[in-house]
């Protein structure tokens, strides 16, 4: 494909997606930091809506038509500090590094500099990755799935995953109505 | 559930998301993601004034191609997309969100700035040591059932309940 129908499939795709992020407002700095606190279950519950989904068409594409897994490369060391570093900062920023853009496209202004802090951070990561590349980026298994650990089809434990995921939804929207986090002005922040 | 509403449900909007892994995988051979875009456009700007960034394997292998820059468009469209739904609904953005001066005990826009940049900075750090995000990670990684994910995942909501603890409540 060219490098030009790429960006207009992907500029495409991310319309969709910002859309959906502004909609759902899990983009909302409330939504994320309310989350972490455990006061409100908007970013849990389209975060594993959207898993659950990709759960059913990965496992039909993969599992039935042979489409392609692109999984990441399982490294204990880094996949710890790594995630333990980008969970505190999304705390911090109120944002991922993906809902950041929303959150510019809707307005707020801080956003920006988390953007900005992120293409630091990311150059920064670069001129390390040689260094840390021995001994934080390497070893491990390799890209180890949860079928192939179990031994059985992808399909049945993606499938099996999903079940479980929408019983966890159902019940707990029944627990927290999503309507009841979304604060007065559709930011979180509760009256 | 219409384009001016303010809110859509989670799960409308989860579905739709999810249902982005198809033309992912089919049109462009990969999953969705997000974190690797910074890597390309800061190496792309950083070579600009140090050609020897683009020596390192990993900015090399992050510079061209159709995945790199198709994640690039995405992050882009990501932010004309909430622009225009915003634009629908009436509920345009300024400013700052008001949880942060209830978050961080404090109205000064100078230290809410300066904590936007050095979050930004440790965002992009660890979804990079990580290899990836809430998206790339998140919904892609644990959708194909990656250990790694797993892990990263629930690493990424312990590290952010243990900071979120040294917030105050919104």
């Amino acid at each position: 494909m060219s490098v030009l129908s790429a960006i207009i499939i992907g500029v495409l795709m991310g319309i969709v997606f910002g859309f959906a992020l502004e909609k759902s407002r899990v983009f909302e700095p409330g939504m994320i930091v309310g989350q972490m606190q455990m006061r409100n279950f908007i970013m849990l519950k389209i975060f594993l809506t959207a898993v659950v989904t990709g759960l059913i068409v990965i496992g039909l594409m993969h599992g039935f038509f042979g489409g392609k897994l692109h999984p990441k490369a399982l490294m204990y060391g880094a996949d710890i500090i790594g995630g333990l570093v980008l969970g505190g900062a999304i705390t911090l920023a109120g944002a991922c590094p993906g809902t950041v853009f929303a959150q510019i496209g809707a307005g707020y202004k801080d956003s920006w500099l988390v953007l900005i802090g992120g293409l630091a951070g990311a150059l920064t990561f670069s001129y390390l990755e040689p260094t840390l590349k021995p001994i934080l980026l390497s070893g491990g298994p390799g890209k180890l799935t949860l079928d192939a650990v179990l031994g059985v089809p992808f399909w049945i434990p993606a499938f099996g995953l999903a079940a479980v995921l929408i019983a966890l939804l159902v019940m707990l929207e029944k627990w927290r109505p999503w309507r009841n986090d979304l604060g007065q002005d559709h930011d979180g922040l509760r009256s | 559930m219409k384009l001016s509403d303010k809110s859509w449900s989670p799960y409308v909007t989860g579905v739709l998301i999810g249902l982005l892994q198809i033309p992912a995988f089919l049109l462009i051979n990969t999953a969705l993601g997000t974190s690797s875009s910074y890597v390309t456009v800061a190496g792309t700007l950083a070579a600009l004034v140090d050609p020897g960034v683009a020596q390192i394997d990993y900015v090399a292998k992050h510079l061209s191609g159709a995945k790199n820059w198709w994640q690039v468009a995405t992050v882009v469209g990501i932010a004309i997309g909430a622009f225009i739904s915003s634009r629908l609904s009436g509920t345009v953005r300024s400013g700052i969100s008001p949880i942060w001066s209830k978050a961080l005990n404090t109205s000064s826009l100078t230290a809410r700035m300066l904590l936007a940049f050095v979050s930004g900075f440790l965002l992009l750090l660890g979804a990079r040591i990580a290899d990836g995000c809430t998206s790339g990670h998140g919904i892609s990684g644990i959708a194909q059932l990656a250990m790694s994910s797993f892990l990263t995942i629930a690493c990424m909501f312990a590290g952010g309940m243990i900071v979120a603890l040294f917030l105050r409540k919104i």
